[in-house]
């Protein structure tokens, strides 16, 4: 039996719309939950997507996509691959594993919230392949890291660290809550559809993906890249959505819910994907640095997308293009300097030839963040380690619940920028942060960071020893320590010497 | 860091493997006269041409060597730089605002 072509039945199969009669249009899709524009439905008829795929299609395609990562798996275990890997890289993986694992899990109740109040027919079906793509991301991603939970604790934080009240946890919670499980249907498609999945998540499966063959780790590149093959087509979700918006006058409504979702996942991102590209992978395997990957991705590629639909970058693009220079280098000193706090073990690694790279890719680094580093090597060089732990608590953004930070040099500039909302007083780290909470003040007044939960006395004891029980610390496994010992150092002692 | 250089480059982002080496050719071949650009990443491969760029079903089967659909392309599509349109045939990286 010949088999129709499928543009011959699929607009009549994807046409799931009918009238409603034992309830109203807005009971069954309640514009907190669908769309809180009240774009008519016959607009939203016209949403007709990039790329389309019927269930026949996605069912082979995706078990031939599981077989194939499941497969690569299978034969290179039988390497001693990981026996062998750096600390450096065993960082990245538990970094990656323990941040992305169970969010992959809230991407797929947010492509269900699509499948369930999306208000186009369209949206609905693709989505229901976003949400399985999600389901098969999240069980991929825990039960690779689930065989090296037997070397080493710490890669139980792929299961774990979504349960607990980790510092880093709370920021990614607390990103992923306001635009992935709290928002409604046509709202959530542009801050996770486009913003997230077309804006940044390709750094983190693509770029890092050339960093991990270059480690030699096959597993974990054709892990990441086959998962990004899903994301190239459900992230399609959000390109109709914009074009249906801005034709009904919302265009300003939809700049500003990118211009929010960006910088949420930007400043998330440049921790989680900044620091490993330009500190843990070693020197020799790092061919790209963060900057040029951000380049590639964003810069090139992703600003040009939004554009052609009629929008614009973010307002805020200058303040962006000095965090990417900045930010990660900033977090990369405050993570190492609390390494106990983090459930991975993030090596310093700016020993000489470190530092002469980070010069190249980063003109000013060593006048700059060098001259934080060379305080820490000091205290190496003369045995004096526990002088390069704080004792202080650090200022927490009161958005992206990452300590507030700026670069160092000559000049201190960290500085918290204010806001007073009912009577309390609000810190943020930049002009985005606070910006972000004054379009809805409502919405994340409530919020306490980590130190706010300190002095609150919600942790106790409220020192050290109590917050790094709070955070899952000596708990789901020991907290991080130097991923290299400090070795890092010895081209300096050996420099001295001479 | 300085601003981008802006352009109208489109065209897929693929693994590296077969299918990457057969739409490189097949790009060529279904692309005539427009720049080409390719940037080979280790892991991946990101295959630019000029304001659009299409792959055809037809010339994708040749260089595959078996028959070969345009949904099978997305085991090993990871990306894309501008917009995309799929059919049974083709599928057309484009911009609809070119500069």
């Amino acid at each position: 039996m010949a088999l129709l072509e499928r543009n011959e039945w699929y607009d009549i199969a994807r046409d799931t719309n009918w009238t409603p009669t034992y309830v109203s249009q807005e009971n069954l899709f309640p514009p907190t939950m669908s769309d809180p524009y009240q774009i008519p439905i016959d607009e939203w008829e016209t949403f007709d997507e990039p790329y389309k795929v019927s269930f026949r299609e996605y069912v082979r395609t995706q078990r031939e996509k599981d077989g194939s990562a499941y497969s690569v798996k299978a034969a290179l275990s039988r390497s001693r691959f990981y026996d062998q890997a750096c600390e450096g890289w065993a960082s990245v993986l538990k970094l990656h594993y323990g941040t992305v694992a169970l969010t992959e899990y809230q991407a797929c109740q947010f492509q269900a919230r699509m499948v369930r109040f999306g208000p186009s027919p369209s949206m609905r079906n693709m989505a229901t392949f976003g949400m399985l793509d999600e389901m098969r991301h999240a069980q991929l991603q825990l039960f690779f890291p689930h065989e090296l939970v037997h070397r080493d604790r710490q890669y139980d934080w792929a299961h774990e660290a979504a349960h607990t009240n980790n510092w880093a946890v709370i920021g990614g919670r607390h990103a992923m809550d306001d635009i992935m499980m709290c928002r409604d249907a046509v709202t959530g498609s542009l801050m996770v559809s486009f913003a997230f999945e077309t804006g940044l998540t390709n750094l983190q499966m693509i770029g890092l993906s050339t960093d991990a063959a270059n480690m030699g780790d096959f597993t974990f590149s054709n892990l990441i890249t086959s998962i990004q093959s899903d994301e190239a087509r459900h992230a399609q979700l959000g390109t109709p959505t914009i074009e249906i918006m801005v034709r009904n006058g919302y265009k300003e409504d939809a700049q500003k819910i990118l211009d929010i979702a960006f910088w949420r996942v930007w400043r998330l991102f440049s921790v989680s994907v900044g620091i490993p590209m330009d500190y843990y992978i070693p020197l020799e395997q790092r061919h790209m640095s963060f900057k040029e990957f951000m380049h590639e991705w964003v810069n090139r590629q992703y600003v040009r997308q939004v554009e052609d639909l009629g929008l614009a970058k973010p307002w805020y693009w200058q303040h962006f293009l000095d965090d990417i220079e900045n930010h990660h280098h900033c977090q990369q000193g405050g993570i190492w300097s609390w390494r106990p706090t983090v459930w991975w073990n993030p090596p310093g690694a700016v020993g000489p030839k470190e530092r002469q790279w980070l010069e190249k890719k980063y003109p000013g680094w060593n006048d700059s963040y060098g001259t934080y580093w060379d305080v820490i090597t000091e205290n190496l060089l003369a045995d004096r380690e526990e002088k390069t732990h704080p004792e202080c608590v650090p200022i927490i953004c009161n958005m992206c619940q990452i300590p507030i930070s700026n670069r160092p040099g000559k000049a201190w500039k960290a500085r918290p920028y204010q806001f007073e909302h009912e009577g309390r007083r609000y810190n943020f780290c930049t002009e985005p942060c606070r910006w972000i909470f004054t379009t809805d003040p409502n919405r994340y007044k409530d919020h306490e960071t980590i130190v706010d939960r300190m002095y609150s006395g919600e942790i106790q004891p409220p020192d050290l020893d109590g917050v790094l029980k709070y955070m899952g610390i000596g708990v789901v496994s020991e907290g991080g320590r130097d991923g290299y010992n400090y070795q890092w150092i010895e081209g300096f002692r050996s420099a001295a010497a001479e | 860091m300085t601003d981008n250089e802006r352009s109208n480059s489109v065209g897929p982002v693929l693994r590296t493997g077969e299918v990457a080496d057969a739409v490189i050719e097949a790009i060529q071949e279904d692309n005539p006269g427009r720049k080409f650009v390719i940037d080979d990443k280790v892991s991946y491969v990101r295959i630019e041409t000029e304001g659009e760029c299409i792959i055809r079903k037809e010339t994708l089967s040749k260089y595959m060597g078996r028959p070969f659909s345009i949904t099978e392309l997305e085991l090993d599509l990871t990306s894309f730089s501008g917009r995309v349109e799929t059919t049974d045939n083709q599928i057309r990286f484009f911009l609809e605002r070119s500069l």
